[in-house]
């Protein structure tokens, strides 16, 4: 059947690209309506109770407190679950609400007006996080003596936080229901759970690319004694912005979402960010362990090797004692607890002239695994004159995860006694332990505790140690107790005269006085 | 001419829910009437192209929407109420409107003119700052023409308007219908046939994915006179109509 009716009118010229301006006011609205806002107090809290409240109690350094935060991705933990549950949501919007074919009847394309609320919804998130994180860093680094916190980790994190929002707004808008955005939610924990679980087991490869891969990410003094090392958070930046550009990629390519030009536009942004997070991969897989922590050769700087520049802050206890000024609040603790021992061996040769603290540092190096077992450096005797140097971010800090005072004083006495006694890193032979033991009672440590006092000391187990038998053979003991019976006078003689034999291991037991 | 069907078909799997119509439409109201499942809806999204056609051929405005910059042309001067429309609820009612003129296009400074203008062509002025979750069923409507004509649309569809209107309302809205059909193609799919009657120049029936009937609304009362099942004159046209179609 055909109608024909009143006159026909000549098609109206195109009309101009209003494109910018009226794409501004859409996010401008997107922003206006976004639901994430809604979930942020709870992000806040969380947050609070289980990164902020944590890391505040930890020793004013940047590395420990950011690295419970950014290092074992507690941040990220804390936000991606919601924001990939939020994102879901306002990705499903359209399809819960009915608007397919009102949205679709429109001249934007599908694609774009979705990539304003996808856009609304990552800047609400991204945005949240970095105002958390500054608000975070400010009240952290009110009690940090010296330095600044790095940059690239927390740029990491947020571009993490844009992935999962890319992640969560694609899968709603892909699977629009109302469960989705729980399901998208418990996706994202069960993530973290997985990322946290490998970070803590993995020791490289792929694994560096996991936002809660900790081990050799932190370098102990980095920021400190050397820079922040910021490959694998470049490399993490670069993965992140992959998922998040090829998330948002896919929703182009749906057949809704425009035309063939832009879904070719969409297949090529979709294409590239998955080069990118594959080329993160690849990239992560040539990392190596520097001292400073993980080197990746084709993203890294030379300047980034260059020492960071200081004033030591110093005291007294007996020999100047000096200290990287980020560690100013210990140095009362370190002086305390060298100056009973220095009273004990001062003007010995080999005992030292000068306390000195030296950067911790990763033992890596080529087909060293990065991971937990290759940190760890006790305290040195080196140099003529001889110098004690102190490594004191590879041991437990005050109120770092448990410790306190009392055991950091107790490690740096058990630490410096051991290294002028054996001279080495293992148990000495009996003669050494016992003049050590007996060194460690002047020192305010009574044998009884010795033990414990030895129990967070990096060197290796060996049969007959204190360490692994809870206390001394008898033996041990009992010449400890005899050396330390001895008038100071005679003790200093004595160790005047044997010092150098028993560092050596040539002295016995039954040579002890 | 603003619309012109040639042999349109569209499937759904095996069902044909529009069967080969053949229609041309210049400026004027058209009313689209037809019992449950004839097909009104699919051939409403069809001009609306957000459905393509299995088969036949679909010209709106002077343009093919099957291509992808002609389509954009189309939808620029295209106006859509949806049977069901969706909402935001968080949205206010000058939002909505606003948020849809955004994604039509319309140059920004002519926005927020044009919204106030559609806002207050449905009626709804005094609740343009109203959440949409707390306007009633006939508001909503309201608001979804007020969104279908913020553009200025040269192709009006609209898919039972007036579902939930009150009377009062009703009778504005057939006002509005006549205005634009001075200047713009208005198709109106209405199970109502009093608003068919008061602002309808045309009336298409429809029946299996078929146009039955076309003509004026005069015409179809004449179809029924002394045979059609009805209260009203054009009711007993469109039974008498139908009745036809279906022998």
């Amino acid at each position: 059947m055909t109608v024909t009716s009143l006159t026909a009118r000549p098609a109206p010229a195109p009309a101009p690209r209003v494109a910018p301006r009226n794409l501004a006011r859409l996010l401008w609205v997107e922003l206006r309506h976004n639901a994430m806002p809604l979930v942020l107090p709870l992000i806040a809290v969380l947050f609070w109770f289980d990164s902020y409240r944590i890391a505040a109690t930890l020793p004013p350094l940047w590395v420990v407190r950011l690295y419970y935060i950014l290092g074992q991705g507690h941040a990220l933990i804390d936000f991606a679950p919601f924001v990939a549950g939020v994102a879901a949501w306002m990705g499903s919007r359209d399809g819960r609400r009915g608007m397919g074919d009102l949205v679709t009847a429109t001249v934007r394309p599908r694609w774009e007006a979705q990539l304003a609320t996808w856009a609304a919804t990552a800047i609400w998130a991204v945005g949240a996080y970095l105002v958390v994180m500054a608000v975070t860093l400010a009240l952290l680094g009110r009690s940090v003596a010296w330095g600044g916190p790095p940059w690239w980790p927390v740029a990491a994190d947020a571009v993490g936080i844009a992935a999962f929002a890319s992640l969560g707004f694609t899968l709603g808008a892909c699977f629009p229901s109302r469960f989705i955005a729980p399901m998208a939610a418990f996706g994202g924990l069960f993530a973290m759970a997985i990322s946290s679980q490998t970070g803590f087991s993995a020791s490289g490869g792929w694994a560096l690319i996991l936002p809660t891969m900790s081990n050799g990410n932190f370098g102990q003094d980095a920021g400190i004694f050397y820079q922040w090392l910021p490959d694998l958070p470049i490399d993490r930046v670069i993965f992140a912005a992959g998922v998040a550009v090829a998330a948002a990629g896919l929703l182009g390519l749906r057949p809704a979402a425009g035309g063939l030009r832009l879904r070719h536009c969409a297949a090529v942004v979709t294409v590239t960010g998955a080069a990118a997070s594959v080329a993160a991969v690849v990239l992560a897989f040539t990392a190596q362990l520097g001292p400073y922590g993980v080197v990746i050769p084709a993203l890294h700087d030379a300047a980034s090797d260059r020492p960071v520049r200081y004033t030591p802050a110093c005291g007294h206890a007996g020999i100047p004692v000096c200290l990287q000024p980020a560690y100013r609040p210990y140095l009362p603790d370190v002086t305390a607890a060298l100056r009973p021992l220095i009273g004990e061996v001062a003007g010995l040769p080999g005992a030292p002239v000068r306390a000195s603290q030296v950067a911790a540092v990763f033992a890596g190096g080529p087909g060293v695994q990065i991971g937990p077992a290759s940190v760890g450096q006790i305290l040195t005797l080196s140099g003529s004159p001889p110098a004690l140097y102190m490594p004191l971010g590879a041991m437990a800090l005050p109120n770092s995860f448990g410790a306190d005072t009392a055991g950091f004083i107790d490690q740096i006495k058990v630490e410096a006694v051991h290294t002028l006694v054996t001279s080495g890193g293992a148990y000495g032979n009996p003669a050494q332990q016992a003049v050590e033991a007996a060194l460690l009672q002047k020192a305010g440590i009574p044998p009884a505790d010795q033990p414990s006092a030895m129990s967070t000391t990096p060197w290796p187990l060996m049969g007959g140690g204190p360490r692994s038998a809870a206390k001394y053979p008898p033996a041990i003991a009992a010449a400890a107790r005899r050396f330390a019976a001895l008038p100071t006078a005679t003790r200093h003689a004595w160790l005047a005269a044997h010092l150098a034999a028993l560092r050596a291991g040539h002295l016995t037991l039954a040579q002890l006085p | 001419m603003n619309v012109e069907l040639t042999e349109l078909t569209r499937k759904f799997g095996r069902t044909r829910a529009v069967a080969g119509v053949t229609l041309e439409a210049g400026p004027g109201v058209f009313g689209l009437l037809g019992p449950n499942g004839a097909g009104k809806t699919s051939l409403l999204r069809m001009m609306a192209t957000v459905l393509p056609p299995t088969s036949g051929t679909l010209r709106l405005l002077g343009r093919d929407p099957g291509s992808y910059g002609p389509r954009r042309e189309i939808r620029r001067r295209l106006g859509y109420l949806p049977q069901s429309l969706g909402y935001y609820p968080g949205f206010t009612v000058a939002e909505f409107v606003e948020y849809f003129a955004l994604l039509k296009d319309m140059p920004p400074g002519r926005v927020p003119r044009a919204v106030a203008a559609a806002i207050e062509h449905v009626g709804l002025g005094d609740r343009a700052r109203a959440k949409l979750r707390t306007l009633s069923g006939g508001m909503l409507r309201r608001v979804g023409i007020a969104q279908a004509i913020v553009n200025e649309p040269e192709l009006l569809l609209l898919d039972e308007p007036t579902a939930g209107l009150d009377p009062e309302q009703r009778v504005a809205f057939r006002a509005l219908l006549r205005e634009f059909g001075k200047r713009a193609t208005v198709i109106v799919s209405t199970h109502l046939v009093e608003d068919v009657a008061a602002a309808c120049t045309e009336v298409t029936l429809m029946d299996a994915g078929r146009l039955v009937f076309h003509g004026t609304p005069g015409e179809l009362i004449a179809q029924g006179e002394g045979h059609g099942v009805g209260d009203a004159p054009l009711e007993r046209g469109y039974s008498a109509v139908l009745a036809a179609a279906r022998s």
